[in-house]
């Protein structure tokens, strides 16, 4: 049985749609089969990012209307084995789809697909109950300004309320130039503010911009940090154990103990 | 800490997130030893439908929030055992709130009595919502967005880092808010 895992945020072009896209062809790369599953109803685009646009025959609202087989639908990306995009319904919008019926849709990726990661749209509205409704896990994703963060804590306290577990935190355009002058937060604030588990790091890449464009996940550039960043991330995900570096966790527990030994 | 809760009975009732019995153990013993507060009991979460998994450390969930017995003025606390995270809000008319946890920017906490933070302040904090000007607010580190004590209104003018101590908000005179460094209740 697998995993499904919803990639969320809050706030939009924080790169929720980027960290599906690669984090899905990383897992593919380390030989686990998975599927890329496009919520963003309306507003699609997981399938541009993943070079797949010209071959998308069928969406997610088809299978609801049972004009075909989930199967079927799923488009096949060619350059590495057992990875699959299930994309979003362009023409309809995000009140079309029901969240039982994501739900549905889910419950059977999971018995086939190692992980089924599913890309919500922004917002906390029927977009995000919808591609949240199946999910075992979830990913969050923020950058490191307040905005996004308050974003990414009601998105918690939300997904906390329907009892996912775990959320990971993934802090993405991390530029460590800003952080040393002064003018980003640092990783320890922004786990200080979400406290949650961090999975991972993604620095701001330029390489993310021409990799969008051009169809290919950045994972498929060794070389690059974004695409480092993203390797290790789905490491982490099938249960490898990678040191975040600079990295200290804090609990709930581990804060009042900090506070009690600061206070002492 | 809050002279209100020294020699009191408190339950804490645990859900999530989750705390294993050597961390209960060691909240228990702090509390009984820094403050004279004696745990009642830790109430478990039912956690029975989906055992644990072998080899996985014994874990409690905590469960929303359980009212303490005794307070100031005979009021009961709330004791609130996690976060309040941004577009949450807790709320306890009739008497004090106890936050283990932050109260997140975006989120609020209202009390009758008084607010205790035992983490950070950034969002929102109404004490004495009954019109009670003795009502106060500490947090241990205290950046809120917004404070509110009976009808008098504080709001944060910068962007300051916590100072690194305990502070406390209280009505002053000329009935302003001001916030001063926590030293004893
Ligand atoms: N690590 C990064 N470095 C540079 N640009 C990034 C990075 N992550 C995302 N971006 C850019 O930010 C924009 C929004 O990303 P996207 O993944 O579409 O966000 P979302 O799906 O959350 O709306 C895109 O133009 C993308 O190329
Ligand atoms: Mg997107």
């Amino acid at each position: 049985m697998g995993k499904v895992i919803v990639v969320t945020s809050g706030k939009g072009g924080v790169g929720k749609t980027t960290s599906t896209a690669n984090l899905g062809t990383a897992l593919a790369l380390l030989g686990k089969s998975v599927v890329l599953v496009d919520a963003d109803v309306g507003l699609r685009n997981l399938d541009i990012v993943m070079g797949l646009e010209s071959r998308v025959v069928y969406t997610s609202m088809d299978v609801i209307e049972k004009q075909c087989e989930l199967n079927k639908a799923l488009v096949r990306d060619r350059r590495v084995d057992g990875l699959m995009l299930l994309a979003a319904s362009q023409k309809n919008n995000k009140d079309d789809m029901q969240p039982e019926q994501m739900k549905a849709i889910c419950d059977k990726l999971r018995t086939t697909y190692d992980f089924t990661l599913v890309d919500s749209p922004a917002g906390i509205e029927r977009g995000f109950r919808n591609a949240s409704a199946g999910a075992d896990e979830a990913i969050v994703v923020t950058t490191p300004d307040v905005s996004a963060i308050r974003d990414a804590d009601r998105i918690i306290g939300l997904l906390q309320n329907v009892e996912i577990e775990p959320i990971n935190l993934v802090i993405n355009r991390f530029s460590p130039q800003l952080v040393g002058n002064g003018s980003m937060m640092d990783q320890a604030d922004v786990l200080d503010i979400l406290n949650i588990d961090l999975i991972g790091v993604v620095p701001e890449d330029s390489g993310v911009i021409t990799s969008t464009n051009r169809g290919i996940p950045l994972v498929y550039e060794d070389g690059s940090p974004g695409a480092q960043a993203y390797m290790r991330i789905a490491r982490r995900l099938t249960g490898q154990r990678i040191p975040i570096p600079d990295l200290e966790q804090k609990g709930l527990f581990s804060s009042i103990v900090n506070w009690f030994t600061k206070n002492r | 800490m809050n002279r209100s809760l020294t020699g009191a009975t408190v339950q804490i009732d645990f859900q999530s997130p989750t705390l294993n019995d050597e961390e209960i153990d060691y909240l228990r013993s702090k509390l009984r030893e820094d403050y004279d507060l004696i745990v009642r009991g830790v109430e478990l979460g039912e956690d029975s439908a989906s055992p644990p998994i072998a080899a996985a450390p014994t874990t409690h969930t905590i469960s929303q929030t359980t009212d303490a017995v005794a307070t100031r003025d005979g009021e009961p606390s709330r004791i609130v055992p996690c976060t309040i995270r941004s577009g949450q809000t807790e709320e306890f008319p009739q008497g004090s709130l106890i936050i283990y946890g932050d109260v997140n920017s975006g989120g609020e906490v209202r009390a009758g009595g008084d607010i205790v933070v035992l983490g950070t302040l950034r969002g929102n904090a109404y004490a004495g919502t009954n019109g009670r000007l003795s009502a106060v607010i500490i947090a241990m580190d205290f950046a809120p967005l917004q404070l509110q004590i009976g009808n008098c209104v504080n709001r944060s003018s910068t962007n300051q880092k916590p100072p690194g101590y305990p502070e406390i908000a209280r009505i002053g005179p000329e009935d302003v808010i001001i916030i001063e460094k926590f030293v004893k209740f």
